[in-house]
């Protein structure tokens, strides 16, 4: 029983159906990590083909042939021509669209030259059949000499006989079908046989793929890619000639079985994707309907959120406060009153909106509209130095720039992905809202104009000043960064589709989770370590603190109730948290800061929402009034001369403040991992925040 | 020769090569083939990016990807 779990990649074009099948064999057993080194998901999950047989599904990036032009693909390609990768398979499920059958064999006969055991599942048999098209799966079969199973991938008809092929073939260990597509050339044969004195290939198709990805390889040593580039050198190989040359004889050998398995009458009636992009990409309409979808979504996301954020709000100072009636008062019970309770309810509150959040995206990504709306931008991302694919990664950052980091790995430019990355933190991501939201309230009283709200117009200009900043550091990135290649669109814009229910709950369930438990947990500890310095100080300082509080008090005659405020807030500036809030006390008081947002802009470095939970923690350590809400608590708030530390300046200043800085660590830890250097994130984290402290101060020092 | 951005909008052609390697390489994999019919159905605000398509693909070129696509009368 000590075998080696066996590993099955699930491959195939994008959007050939790959994660809907991927949904039906592995279900909720799946895991979303990265691959090695790149930010790129990498979701597997194990399925039993048998009672006795469980395997390893992997789900490898969706690319259109050996030939990669942007990252994800050459991930794809390297988990099969690198025999050491850690998702090197044993065997492939090809996944194949019928409805686009010939463009699908380029990649499935490449895959069978590397002689890998493959079954084959034809997808897409619902859409032939509205387009007449007939499709003889045994004739397929038999040519090419592969199990080829006829599945759909909504009802999850056909899993059941892919998982008993495969697990006949991986039984039968025989030697494979020697059917090959590509009759390679005398020059080829010469190249690959140099290759294999020096790395040991499966075949000679397989040491030619080795040759050709020796220049971008990752995981070939340097020694072994100055010995290939020579042999590239002596036999005068061009490697984009043999591409193309092999492309075009295998379409040239496989065209015939295309005629020969699928019958069709097309339609000459307009297709519906047709109809919905003569509107939705028409030139004038088609940038309307996208800022009015752009305008629903942050609309949905404020209108649809508050019913329950105000529920789990509401729930969480009811738990707080029961807590606190039923134990006794001591440490811990204040730990957890104090602490915990209010830290885990400060994470629970954004599941709404990032849930709706992340709900439409996924929705507009599913239909096939997001791919509409990167060929309409395009052009315009180009001025900017970005990619028309940049556009999903500023819309993702609407949400959390950590997944939009992540998807800029489709953009196979590396300068125009660098700057993608570099300026995304820019738009305002969900964990920013709470915090506006708090500060809104002193800025502008909230009247109507016209149909609108005045603090939600100022929340409208905060979005809109993001978006400026992204493109414009874009701009300047452009002058500044060196290109090294050329850059491409080249873009496939798929048939419209309505959105598989199953696939949506599965990225949705992923996402949230991934930010409840990901993000979640730092913010978690954030707000203990907060709480354990805003509770304790040096002993003898804190001693002191409370004697002169309380001759103060005398001397004032306050009243019980004011005398313990006094003693609290004398406390707290001697804690740990407050020592440190004094010494950066000098820097930020340009900006209009005391020592009190000091704190919070130390600590919400974990992550922007933070700010909210540790104002709230600063000012409600002591005080009765633990169900106030934070914005009450902060207009209480005096300085020593009695007047509102949160003024409309210093609220404006902490806003931009906000909006600008690159206050997030897991941004950061994304970019690392992403560019592979902390060059890009040091550079980041500079001028972003760079940007913050002019603007704010320059802001503050007009207007105080 | 001429090239695909000499079309009229609906105009259609036949494939007939492609003047640089590295799109045709990309082009073809997408399924766009020689000797296949493609038309340009619309272009995108701001003199962006070609929308064409051949018998069921749909694809998004750039003006300059567009013009190594080269066509014949068809």
């Amino acid at each position: 029983m000590a075998e080696r779990i066996k590993k099955i990649a699930l491959l195939g074009n994008p959007n050939a159906g790959k994660s809907s099948l991927f949904n039906h064999l592995t279900g909720l057993r799946q895991k979303v990590g990265n691959f090695p080194g790149v930010t790129v998901e990498r979701k597997s999950g194990l399925t039993k083909l048998n009672p006795n047989e469980e395997v390893q599904i992997i789900d490898l990036p969706g690319t259109y042939s050996l030939y990669p032009t942007s990252l994800d693909e050459r991930i794809a390609v390297n988990a099969l021509i690198d025999t050491n990768n850690k998702d090197y398979p044993d065997a492939i499920i090809y996944i194949l669209d019928i409805t686009h059958l010939e463009r699908h064999l380029l990649l499935l006969t490449q895959l069978m030259d590397l002689h890998f055991p493959i079954v084959v599942a034809c997808n897409m048999n619902d859409i032939a059949e509205q387009q007449n098209i007939v499709f003889d799966d045994k004739k397929l079969e038999k040519t090419l000499g592969l199990k080829c199973i006829k599945i759909n991938g909504r009802t999850g008809a056909g899993i059941e006989q892919i998982k008993d092929s495969m697990s006949a073939i991986l039984k039968e260990n025989s030697t494979l079908t020697s059917t090959s597509f590509f009759p390679i050339t005398e020059k080829e044969k010469d190249v690959a046989t140099e290759l294999q004195k020096i790395i040991p290939a499966r075949n000679d198709y397989h040491a030619l793929q080795l040759v050709h990805h020796a220049k971008k390889s990752t995981f070939l040593s340097q020694e072994n890619k100055i010995a290939i580039e020579k042999i590239i050198e002596q036999n005068n190989f061009n490697s984009i000639d043999a591409q193309l040359n092999e492309i075009m004889q295998r379409y040239e050998l496989f065209s015939p079985i295309v005629r020969d398995v699928l019958r069709k009458s097309f339609a000459k009636a307009k297709s519906i994707t047709d109809k919905i992009d003569a509107v939705v990409t028409n030139k004038y309409l088609g940038p309307i309907i996208f800022f009015g979808l752009m305008l629903f979504v942050f609309q949905a996301i404020f209108a649809w959120s508050t019913i329950p954020m105000d529920w789990i709000d509401n729930k969480f100072t009811a738990l707080s406060m029961l807590i606190k009636s039923i134990l006794p008062e001591n440490i811990l019970s204040r730990l957890l009153v104090e602490s915990i309770i209010p830290g885990i309810g400060g994470i629970v509150i954004f599941v709404p909106q990032i849930t709706i959040l992340f709900l439409l995206i996924t929705l507009l990504e599913e239909i096939g509209y997001m791919s509409r709306a990167v060929y309409m931008f395009d052009n315009i991302m180009q001025k900017f130095g970005l990619n028309g694919r940049s556009i999903v990664a500023l819309i993702s950052g609407g949400a959390c720039a950590i997944p939009a980091i992540m998807s800029t790995r489709t953009i196979s430019n590396q300068k125009e992905r660098l700057i993608t990355i570099l300026v995304t933190p820019f738009i305002s991501c969900s964990a920013r809202i709470p915090v506006f939201a708090v500060l809104i309230g002193f800025i502008v009283p909230s009247y109507k104009i016209g149909i609108f709200n005045s603090q939600g117009l100022v929340f409208m200009a905060l979005y809109l000043i993001g978006i400026i900043a992204a493109l414009t550091a874009a701009y300047i990135f452009k002058k500044i960064l060196k290109a090294k290649e050329s850059s491409y669109l080249m873009l496939e814009l798929p048939e419209y589709k309505m959105p598989h229910w199953k696939n949506v709950f599965y990225t949705l369930n992923d996402k949230v989770s991934s930010f409840v438990f990901g993000a979640g947990k730092v913010i978690l500890l954030v707000s203990l370590v907060l709480w354990f310095l805003a509770s304790f100080g040096p002993p003898k300082k804190m001693k002191e603190a409370v004697a002169v509080a309380t001759i103060e008090s005398s001397l004032m005659q306050y009243d019980s109730a004011t005398t313990n405020l006094h003693i609290a807030s004398k406390k707290l500036e001697a804690s740990y948290a407050g020592i440190l809030g004094h010494i950066i006390e000098p820097v930020i008081k340009p900006l209009g800061f005391d020592w009190k947002i000091g704190i919070a802009l130390i600590t919400s470095f974990a992550a922007r929402e933070v700010f909210v939970g540790t104002i709230s923690t600063l000012y409600s350590i002591g005080k009765d009034a633990d169900n106030l809400t934070i914005k009450e608590k902060l207009k209480q708030e005096k300085n020593a001369a009695g007047e509102p530390v949160f003024s409309m300046p210093v609220a404006l200043s902490l806003v931009l403040f906000y909006l600008f800085a690159m206050q997030c660590m897991s941004t950061l830890a994304t970019v690392h991992r992403e560019t592979k250097t902390w060059k890009w994130p040091i550079i980041q984290f500079l001028y972003m925040s760079g940007t913050a402290y002019i603007v704010s101060m320059f802001v503050y020092q007009i207007l105080k | 020769m001429k090239n695909i951005t000499t079309l009229h909008l609906g105009e259609s052609a036949i494939i007939t090569e492609y003047s640089d390697n590295a799109v045709a390489c990309k082009l073809m994999a997408m399924g766009l083939l020689p000797g296949a019919s493609i038309s340009v159905v619309r272009k995108a605000p701001f003199g962006g990016a070609y929308y064409v398509r051949t018998e069921n693909h749909y694809v998004a070129l750039r003006r300059n990807e567009a013009k190594h696509v080269l066509i014949t009368n068809g």
